[in-house]
Formats: C-alpha cells, sequence, structure tokens
C-alpha cells in the first residue's frame, strides 16, 4: 500500500487546464520533489493534496484511504509555504504549537513536543521571540517545527527554501535532507531549483504544464533524461544538444563533418537519415589527449572560471558546446581543441517528438 | 546642500498653506476665545467682560451634565454597533459567491447618501401615522398600536442611533474589507491545516491584520459621533423633552436660538477641548497598535 497515491488528478480553472492528469505513487518515507518552471501547476497539485485547492477529477489517497472532501485539518499532512506564513503576532512557542492547541492536546504534552521541535531546529533561544523579530531562515526554521511537532503522515512543502539567500538556502537544504533521513516521513517538496531536486529527492517528478514529463530517481533523471526538456531542465549548465543525423551508420553533427560512431545500444533505434538531437552533458567532456573515435574538434570561444571548474563554450562546426572542465585545464580562447567523452554519456532524442530514443 | 537650507525652504514651501490655516482657522479661533470671556449676545457690538463665569456656570449646569451623559451614550452605542456590524458585512462580503460585486457597491450606498438625506428617510420610516417601522412591527404582531418613535423621550436615541448606524457601518465596513484583501492567503492555508475553526482563524489569522485599520475607523467615528449635530438636528432638534440633545445642539442652543453668543463660544470651546483630548488618545491608541502589529 502506497503512502500516498495520486490517480489522475485534473484541475481546471475556467477553461484552462491547469493539471492534465498526474499519476504518483509514494512508498513510506519517499522524498518526492515536484520539479518544474513556473506555472507548471506545482502548487496546484500541492494544494490539492493539502485540501486547500479542489481537485476537478480524480483521487487522492493517503495510507490507502481517499481524502478528497476531507477537511486540511483531519488529512494527516503538515504544510511548509514559501512565505512562512506564520502568525504574526503569537510567539514563536506558540506558533509551533499551534496545531497542537487547536487540537486541544494538553499544554504540558504541547509544551514537550514544542520543546523537542525546537531542539531539533536549534530554536530554543527564540521561542518567546515574536516572528517579526525573527531573519528570513529563523522564520523557516519556524515554519518547519510548526510541522515537525504535528507527527503527520505527509509533509508538504512549497519552495520553502526560496525565499532565503544562496548560503543559508544550501544550509537549511543539508538540515532538510538531515531532518528526512531522521523521521523517515513522506515528503512532497515543490521547487523550481534543480539542485534542491536532485540533492533532496528520493524521486523527482519533472513536471511541464500540468503534465509529469518525468518521473525517476535524481540518477535517473540526470543520467536518463526521458525528453528534451527534462535534459534541458536538470542540470547547470544544461545538457548540450547538438544537431545530428545518421549517415552511413554514424553520427554526423550537422553543419560540420565531425563523425562518430554511433553507439552500440542505440543500433536499433536509429534509421539511416533520420535527424537526431545528440546529448552530452558538459560534465561528461574532457580534454582529449591521445586521439579517438569519439572526439569532437572545437575551438574555443569563452572560458570561465568559477572556483570548482572551468566553464567553456566552444564552437563546433556553426553549433555551440560548454564542457565543465577541472580548473587547471591548459585552455585559452581562440585555440582548436578536440573533447572528447565516454561512449555511456551520450543520449540521442527524437527532434520531432522530444523523446529520448530507445535503448537495447 | 546644507541642512538649514532644506528646513527653510520646507518653511518656504509651506508658509502659503500656513497663512491660509492661521487665517481660516487660527483667526476665528482666537475670536471664539475672546468671545467666551464676555457676555456678548449674537447681535450688537461688544458685551462686558466676565471672566470665566461663562465656563463656571456652564460646566456648573445641569443642562452641561445631561447633555454630555447623551453625547457620550449616542457615541459609545453607535460607534460599537457600527463597528461590529461593519466587519461582520465585511467578513460577509469577503467571501466568494455570485454578485458579491453588485453587494458590495449597494453597500456604500447609505454611507454616499447626504446626512439630511438619509435623516428624512429615517424620519419617514419611524412615521408615527405612515411609518414602516410601525407597519412592519403590527404586521409581526409585535406592537398592538402605532407608536411614535421620535416622540417619545424612551425611544427617540435609540431611533435616532439606528439611522446612525445604517449610515456609517459602511465607512468601517469598506475599512475592513480593504484589510480583509491583505491577510496573506498562505497564513489562512497554514491555519485551515492547523485545523483553526473560524472563530480562532478571526482571533489569530484575521483580527492582527484588522486591527490598526479598524483603530483608524473607531478613531474617525467616535470623533464624529461626538460632534454630531445634522442627523439630530433633522429628526428631533434635540428633543423630546431635550432627550436626544448632544453638546453640539446645545452649543446651537445656546448661541443661536438663545442668542447667548458669549456663553456658545465657552460651550463650543468646551467641546472642541473634549474632542482633542479624544484625539490624542486615541492617536496614542494607534501608534500602540500598529507598533504591535509590525
Ligand atoms: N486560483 C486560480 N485561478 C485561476 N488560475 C490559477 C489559479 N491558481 C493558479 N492558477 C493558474 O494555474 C497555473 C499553475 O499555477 P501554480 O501556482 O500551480 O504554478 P506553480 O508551478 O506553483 O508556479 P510557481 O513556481 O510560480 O509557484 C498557472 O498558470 C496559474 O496562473
Ligand atoms: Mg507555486
Amino acid at each position: 500500500m502506497s503512502a500516498l497515491e495520486i490517480r489522475n488528478i485534473r484541475k481546471n480553472y475556467g477553461s484552462v487546464e491547469t493539471l492534465k492528469g498526474i499519476d504518483i505513487a509514494l512508498q513510506s518515507g519517499e522524498f518526492l520533489v515536484l520539479l518544474g518552471s513556473s506555472g507548471c501547476g506545482k502548487s496546484t497539485l500541492l494544494n490539492i493534496i493539502a485540501g486547500l485547492a479542489e481537485a476537478t477529477s480524480g483521487d487522492v489517497l493517503i495510507g490507502g484511504r481517499s481524502i478528497l472532501g476531507v477537511h486540511p485539518k483531519n488529512r494527516d499532512i503538515a504544510m511548509v509555504f514559501q512565505s512562512y506564513a506564520l502568525y504574526p503576532n503569537l510567539t514563536v512557542r506558540r506558533n509551533i504549537g499551534f496545531g497542537l492547541e487547536m487540537r486541544g492536546v494538553a499544554a504540558d504534552e504541547r509544551e514537550k513536543a514544542v520543546a523537542e521541535a525546537a531542539r531539533l531546529l536549534q530554536i530554543e533561544a527564540l521561542l518567546d521571540r515574536k516572528p517579526s523579530q525573527l531573519s528570513g531562515g529563523q522564520r523557516q526554521r519556524v515554519a518547519i517545527g510548526r510541522a515537525l511537532v504535528r507527527k503527520p503522515q505527509v509533509f508538504l512543502f512549497d519552495e520553502p527554501l526560496s525565499n532565503l539567500d544562496a548560503k543559508l538556502r544550501l544550509e537549511m537544504r543539508t538540515e532538510l535532507k538531515r531532518l528526512h533521513q531522521m523521521l523517515q516521513t513522506t515528503v512532497v517538496y515543490v521547487t523550481h531549483d534543480q539542485i534542491e531536486a536532485m540533492t533532496l529527492a528520493t524521486r523527482i517528478a519533472v513536471m511541464r504544464d500540468g503534465r509529469i514529463e518525468q518521473l525517476g530517481t535524481p540518477e535517473e533523471i540526470y543520467n536518463e533524461p526521458a525528453t528534451l526538456y527534462v535534459a534541458g531542465f536538470v542540470g547547470a549548465p544544461s545538457m548540450n544538444m547538438l544537431q545530428a543525423s545518421i549517415t552511413g551508420g554514424k553520427l554526423a553533427i550537422a553543419e560540420s563533418d565531425v563523425r562518430i560512431p554511433l553507439p552500440a545500444r542505440y543500433a536499433n533505434a536509429a534509421r539511416e537519415g533520420a535527424r537526431l538531437v545528440v546529448g552530452i552533458r558538459p560534465e561528461a567532456l574532457r580534454v582529449a589527449t591521445a586521439p579517438t573515435d569519439l572526439s569532437l574538434p572545437v575551438e574555443i570561444e569563452v572560458v570561465e572560471l568559477t572556483g570548482p571548474e572551468l566553464v567553456t563554450t566552444a564552437r563546433i562546426g556553426a553549433q555551440r558546446l560548454t564542457a565543465c572542465l577541472p580548473p587547471r585545464s591548459q585552455v585559452a580562447k581562440g585555440e582548436k581543441r578536440s573533447l572528447t567523452f565516454d561512449e555511456t554519456a551520450l543520449r540521442l532524442f527524437d527532434p520531432s517528438t522530444g523523446k529520448a530514443l530507445p535503448t537495447v | 546642500m546644507s541642512s538649514t537650507w532644506m528646513t527653510t525652504r520646507a518653511w518656504l514651501l509651506m508658509l502659503p498653506l500656513l497663512v491660509v490655516m492661521v487665517a481660516v482657522i487660527g483667526w476665528p479661533l482666537v475670536d471664539t476665545v475672546n468671545l467666551s470671556f464676555t457676555d456678548a449676545k449674537l447681535v450688537g457690538t461688544g458685551g462686558n467682560y466676565v471672566g470665566f463665569d461663562n465656563y463656571t456656570n456652564m460646566l456648573s449646569s445641569s443642562n452641561f451634565s445631561r447633555t454630555l451623559v447623551t453625547t457620550t451614550l449616542f457615541a459609545v452605542i453607535s460607534v460599537a454597533a457600527e463597528m461590529v456590524i461593519g466587519v461582520l458585512a465585511a467578513l460577509l462580503l469577503n467571501q466568494q459567491f455570485h454578485g458579491r460585486a453588485v453587494l458590495r457597491a449597494l453597500m456604500i450606498l447609505p454611507w454616499a447618501l447626504p446626512t439630511v438625506v438619509n435623516a428624512t428617510l429615517w424620519r419617514l420610516i419611524y412615521n408615527p401615522e405612515y411609518g414602516a417601522l410601525n407597519a412592519a412591527l403590527t404586521q409581526l404582531n409585535l406592537i398592538d398600536a402605532y407608536r411614535s418613535w421620535l416622540g417619545e423621550p424612551g425611544t427617540a436615541l435609540a431611533a435616532l442611533i439606528v439611522a446612525d448606524c445604517w449610515k456609517n457601518f459602511p465607512l468601517v465596513a469598506l475599512i475592513a474589507l480593504a484589510a480583509l484583501q491583505a491577510v496573506p492567503r498562505d497564513i489562512t492555508a497554514a491555519s485551515l491545516v492547523d485545523g483553526a475553526g473560524p472563530f480562532n482563524r478571526f482571533r489569530f489569522v484575521i483580527l492582527p491584520y484588522l486591527a490598526g485599520p479598524l483603530m483608524v475607523a473607531l478613531v474617525l467615528r467616535t470623533i464624529e459621533a461626538f460632534k454630531v449635530f445634522d442627523i439630530i438636528w433633522v429628526m428631533t432638534r434635540g428633543g423630546p423633552a431635550n432627550s436626544t440633545r448632544t453638546l453640539s445642539i446645545l452649543v446651537y442652543q445656546e448661541a443661536f436660538s438663545f442668542q447667548r453668543a458669549g456663553s456658545g463660544a465657552s460651550l463650543a470651546l468646551i467641546v472642541t477641548l473634549l474632542v482633542t483630548v479624544l484625539a490624542v488618545a486615541y492617536a496614542a491608541l494607534v501608534r500602540k497598535t500598529a507598533g504591535s502589529a509590525a
């Protein structure tokens, strides 16, 4: 039995279809990240799970029980909002304990739960302050604490870190991961930050325009993107996509005379003459030291040192390519070099459907 | 640029306004103060200097104390009722339903009507011979015979308060409605998930955002209610048996009906002082509310 199951959820606002049939089943303890660009329907889906919005059709089950029509307070969920949504005139202590207070939990029991959550989140010193006297990071901790004390079946997070600065976001991300590993509660987490998704998730649902584009583990999403959209959305800098075609059983990069062998696993998928998109992650590219079959002759255009890596933009024929090289690589603007990669790093897509080609 | 020049320039720019204000507010005020120390009549000139006699006479008269009580009753009850009805109306109009926009527009009507029109309207409703109130109450078997709501000392003030509420609750409702739009949707959502019912949601989620604006409405309405003149003048002229005579009516009677300009001026100044004290106290209260809400 799934901890959380979403069955063919659709949502229309007037004549606009915001969600076009979403299906997800989560095992207990999973950390699902809904990843997608702004307006793709992530919050809408989360609100439907929480009971704050009504689905047009479909069903949501928690622990095997349909919760459509059940009041949000009785769904055994807790939610953390992007804006923190703390009660402005209550102290941190009462904010955290509010859900328990509303459920009539006795004061001493409440106090114990609040103290425990405050200890986990290291906000014990802030308990008697008002939200207005806290920093953004502290507010978000309080908001998380308010969800923790309820010990729900499912945690829902709607972009909880997006109002924090970069450093704090990193800290809180690790913190959330630690909490999840400790508590093992099922989580649905909305973000449009792919690094957050990759680091936190046990599974990622990449959403686009009201549909799930791909549902899989972070490794699957990263290594085997099912569509060009997913390939481009996950990873920074994003995956190189070179126009190519099959010529004489080889991959011919468009507008160049570069030919590379077609990997054996794609042997059945591609017909002679077919137009393709070749996907290679920038991290998979390296400067060739010896001549190989899998080499891309390029001319270096721009070299940017980000610290851990040298982000290099190069031209291959008329197309552009990005490579993330080790920081001390000897490459300079204007140089002609050869970049190489492992055969397994190469992905092929059909440009007309945007889908990855099947492998054998 | 030096700050003294900035300050000088600021004063220079404000000068025309200050001159106008001194002319239209300052001079009449000084004149009224002078007048209040004389026994001047409304017509004729001068009058003799009588020191604080006007003040002591006025403050010790039973008319004054009775009028002060009437005014306070009127102000407290009508303002309290307006606040409650206004907030309830705002909460209702903040719900999603068909025809909400129309209802919101309709609600403003009583407030948009000139007071004189409103007062006349309610005189018709309260009319002892063909008034709608009498008709409604008899048809519901709540009263046996038509009554003169504005003609009986026992009911006149209450009838006035109802009329005043009807006119002024929309202002409170509008202010509250605007404040309700400012309640963050996420906090409302959080309170739903946390299991707060309607009452707790009002108390912990809505009220913090409502308190500041409502305080402003309270200040405005109390000061206005304390100075009330027009609605009473049109409906009862302070009667019957002076049961609806408020301070402003008393000032009018003293200065114009009895033509005692000096005495009227002293009373006007007493009322001004009372209202000023109220205003200052409220201003402090508003600052405190705003401070705690931030
Ligand atoms: N109450 C509503 N009425 C009409 N349309 C709505 C409503 N709420 C959301 N939408 C529409 O539904 C779509 C999805 O909105 P949603 O808030 O779920 O996006 P999101 O993926 O959470 O985006 P973001 O990353 O910006 O938060 C948007 O196009 C939005 O305009
Ligand atoms: Mg959103």
